[in-house]
């Protein structure tokens, strides 16, 4: 305890900050978060640590400058106040000196935004231009969870008949869908975004650059609920993407509660029963991938793609949907479903040489996606089923209950060996799985590279490891 | 809330009382012998791996260096540590730790700040001379400890190849017809030694006759280079064996566990690239972190289900007739023509205790070891039941006015 406390005077303390700060993405809110949920100083850095660029340069030197001038200002009290007492306000001073700095950072991060907001007015007048003047047709998506996926079926399959150019997953933010336009050479036929929402009015922002000709909600949930508070309030968010199409230009995944409800009959719903005309008929799934038919009157195609999971269909079939809208044939469009695979770190297989069989969702965190996989693990019969998980994060007022369904869930499909990591969440998924009556082993870690280091001793040939989300240093 | 807070605390008391009842297994490692590399794969992957995946257990790594210094540090559960071209001139700057029995055994690290670990169970993951040749089993009883593997009498039959022959031929186990001379026998007759290899039929193999790992072994085809191939043995041995090789050879091997109730593992086939299965193909060829070569072998063997039980059940046999405990590989020579099978060898520390094949038989690297455990508790005990001293009135009687 100790211990802890004293990390904040040790030398490391500021550039564990700095680390602090960028991996928080400079959000002065998130960085205080962080801040007060931390004891040990010296050890915030651990799965990434301080990288060095021009900003967290002088980012760390304002620190250190802070850091100075505090003490600085506590010897001054030498003279500024009379004796005896100076020494004793010197003592107080230099002690609580690391408890203020943190707060005092909050001046120069003003700063510093301050200086880079003309600057970053300029790239979004640029890019807004820019792309006003593309002659491609613009696809945006929304969504708490699955605009990754949505996003790769729309560009493998689109690619089969036309130029198509998709933003990265980190260029959803303004700025970074700015330096994304910035690429284009305006060849391209179609051009996909993924907008990200952290807080309201965020995805209005980006359709005011955008002004999308298609735009796709994949599904509505308690992801970064503890930013947005109120579910209402993440739902208007992501549906700020209505004002910007038509409503017969937006599809709404009904397989979200939430999207499905507030879309009503308003815009165009697509499911794992298909989409518009489209049915779906026949869907299985397994380790080798997803395959359904899909029907509309006159036509029908087999399709088979190696996303994994039954929740993956609706999102196929929208892909095949504004495939033949944006003009491709159906055989296109089938070829192009062929060629989808699971991206990276979303339910990813691999196989190692004694045939276990590791599926990577460490990058899938929302209630709704791990519902989806373990209804995807519940389908696996013949094989041991392992479901490692440190929990999910941002949850908010909804944490207890999540986790509880969580493990409520994992009871009922069967899973053999739920493996745990021990943090302020993973209490709840295993009160779930007691409650439930579980019957399958439930194996705890103290942190998930050790869970990681374990798992080859674990398991046999045939097993199957789900690695569900992944922590980043900011939660405990 | 209030539940989880209880549920909390609780845990907290179960954590230490887990710490308080946790055995620590001592897994003694490195060594001076041809293998002692090897034995730092073995001993990391699977043992100490698993002995700390399944958390039941404080893993203490001995590390007997090649000039034959121990040292224990926790670092040394780390692959890594090993990994690092440095580290055997970092082992100067070490503690050298001292071995104490106390009926059992004890580890110190001596030093004003002394400090002492007692030891419920011994893993010995050694291989070749002194590991696997019994020296440490020999220790490991007059300290009065508990160790996983086979014991003292059996690793010494084992480790000489012409013994173990001699033993399993002697119970009317199959083996390879064979000729064994030490290097003094060959220096003063060498054309004796000739004429009886000659009985043989070409092509031979010439072995040292202690040596594991399949280091030094040459495959000779013509009576002339039996020299050469002998000058070799000898550089690494005093007994050489000479066997001859089976045609249409298929090598199998099967790994087998238990005291009295046998399980046994997979067998399986090593694919050969060269002539027979060498040190290179054994350890170095394997994929990332597999430990011993995986990829190179047939898991299960391609044999008929008849072969596959004759293997299963003159395994049983070898393993028995050598008094082996805890776990062994038995290796066997099958001519494909005529199926005629020979026990080749016994393996008494299988390199990464063949947790591959384990593994594919489904047994875990948790499940192998805290089994291996198990059984290694069992045969203490056992050994506990026979008693070895007796009072005896030998020296009063010897004293008195008789000496003076």
């Amino acid at each position: 305890m100790i211990r802890h406390w004293l990390t904040r005077y040790h030398l490391r303390y500021p550039r564990s900050l700095a680390y602090m700060l960028q991996a928080s993405e400079y959000n002065i809110t998130d960085y205080i978060d962080w801040y007060r949920n931390t004891e040990n100083f010296s050890q915030v850095e651990i799965r990434k640590s301080f990288v060095k660029s021009a900003k967290s340069n002088v980012v760390l030197v304002s620190i250190w400058l802070t850091m100075f001038c505090l003490y600085l200002l506590a010897v001054s009290f030498i003279w500024l106040i009379s004796k005896p007492l100076n020494y004793f306000a010197v003592a107080i001073f230099v002690f609580l000196a690391p408890f203020i700095l943190p707060y005092l950072l909050i001046i120069p991060m003003v700063v510093i935004k301050l200086f880079q907001y003309p600057v970053e007015w300029q790239i979004l007048k640029k890019a807004k231009q820019k792309i006003s003047f593309h002659r491609g047709l613009k696809i945006a998506i929304a969504g708490s969870f699955g605009k990754t996926s949505m996003r790769e079926i729309l560009k493998t399959v689109l690619s089969q008949g036309k130029r198509v150019a998709a933003a990265p997953h980190s260029y959803n933010t303004p700025l970074g869908i700015s330096k994304f336009i910035e690429t284009l050479d305006g060849s391209e036929d179609i051009v996909i975004f993924e907008l990200g929402e952290y807080y309201p009015g965020d995805i209005d922002k980006l359709c005011k650059i955008i002004h999308p000709d298609i735009g796709v909600i994949t599904g509505i949930n308690e992801a970064h609920l503890k930013k947005f508070k109120t579910l209402e309030r993440t739902i208007e968010t992501i549906f700020e993407l209505s004002k910007y199409v038509s409503p017969q230009k937006l599809y709404v995944n009904a397989e979200s509660e939430l999207a499905g409800k507030r879309a009503a009959g308003e815009y165009i719903k697509y499911n794992r029963a298909g989409v518009k005309d489209w049915k779906v008929t026949k869907p299985v799934t397994g380790l080798d991938g997803t395959s359904f038919f899909l029907e509309n009157g006159s036509n029908a195609i087999q399709l088979h793609s190696s996303l994994l999971g039954l929740h993956q269909v609706g999102p196929l079939a929208l892909g095949v949907e504004i495939a033949t809208q944006a003009g491709l044939t159906l055989s296109q469009a089938q070829e192009g479903i062929a060629k989808t695979v699971p991206f990276e770190h979303r339910l990813q297989p691999s196989k190692d040489v004694s045939d276990v069989v590791t599926l990577d969702d460490s990058y899938n965190g929302n209630p709704d996606g791990v519902t989806a996989v373990i209804e995807f693990l519940s389908t696996l019969k013949d094989r041991r089923r392992f479901y490692v998980t440190p929990g999910l994060v941002e949850m908010g007022s909804k944490t207890r209950q999540i986790h509880q369904l969580i493990g409520k869930k994992l009871a009922e499909a069967g899973i053999e060996k739920v493996v745990l990591i021990k943090n302020s969440v993973t209490p709840f998924i295993g009160q779930g799985l007691r409650e439930s009556h579980y019957r399958g082993e439930v194996l705890w870690f103290d942190d998930s590279l050790s869970a990681f280091s374990a798992l080859p001793s674990l398991t046999v040939k045939g097993d199957v490891v789900l690695l569900q989300n992944d922590w980043s240093d900011q939660y405990r | 809330m209030i539940g989880l807070t209880n549920t909390v605390k609780l845990s907290r008391f179960y954590k230490l009382y887990m710490y308080l009842m946790k055995k620590t297994i001592a897994v003694i490692f490195g060594g001076q012998s041809a293998e002692h590399d090897v034995s730092i794969i073995t001993a990391h992957i699977p043992i100490i791996q698993s002995l700390l995946a399944s958390g039941q257990f404080t893993v203490l790594p001995i590390y007997i260096a090649k000039n034959g210094c121990w040292y224990s540090d926790p670092e040394m559960n780390r692959l890594a540590f090993f990994k690092d071209p440095e580290f055997e001139s970092s082992l100067k700057g070490r503690k050298k730790i001292q071995i104490l029995f106390d009926d059992g055994l004890k580890i110190i690290w001596p030093g004003i700040t002394k400090k002492v670990a007692s030891v419920d169970i011994v893993f010995p993951a050694m291989h070749g001379t002194f590991g696997e040749d019994g020296s440490l089993m020999g220790l490991l009883r007059m300290a009065n400890v508990a160790f996983v593997g086979c014991d003292l009498s059996s690793s010494a039959v084992a480790m000489d190849k012409v013994l173990t022959k001699q033993v399993l031929a002697a119970e009317g186990i199959p083996v390879v017809p064979y000729v064994w001379f030490t290097h003094d026998d060959w220096k003063h007759d060498k054309q004796s030694w000739v004429d009886k290899v000659s009985q043989l039929a070409f092509p031979v193999f010439v072995k040292p006759v202690h040596l594991g790992s399949s280091i030094a072994i040459t495959k000779v085809r013509e009576k002339e280079h039996l020299g050469h191939a002998l000058e070799l043995a000898f550089h690494y041995d005093n007994k050489v064996l000479i066997e001859q090789s089976v045609e249409n050879l298929v090598e199998v091997t099967l790994p087998i566990m238990g005291n009295e109730r046998l399980e046994l593992a997979q067998i399986e086939q090593p694919l050969n690239k060269s002539d027979f299965f060498d040190f290179n193909n054994k350890y170095l060829s394997g994929g990332k972190n597999s430990g011993v070569n995986s990829q190179y072998s047939e898991l299960p063997a391609k044999i008929t289900p008849e072969l596959s039980q004759a293997v299963r059940d003159l395994g049983k046999q070898a393993y028995r007739i050598l008094g082996c405990s805890g776990i062994a590989r038995v290796d066997f020579l099958i001519d494909g023509q005529c199926n005629n099978i020979y026990v080749n060898e016994v393996n008494t520390l299988p390199g990464s205790l063949y947790h591959h094949n384990w593994r594919s038989a489904g047994v875990s690297g948790v499940e192998l070891v805290t089994k291996l455990i198990t059984l290694a508790e069992e045969k203490f005990k056992k050994q506990k039941n026979i008693t070895h001293t007796f009072n005896s009135e030998i020296l009063k009687q010897l004293g008195g006015p008789k000496l003076g």
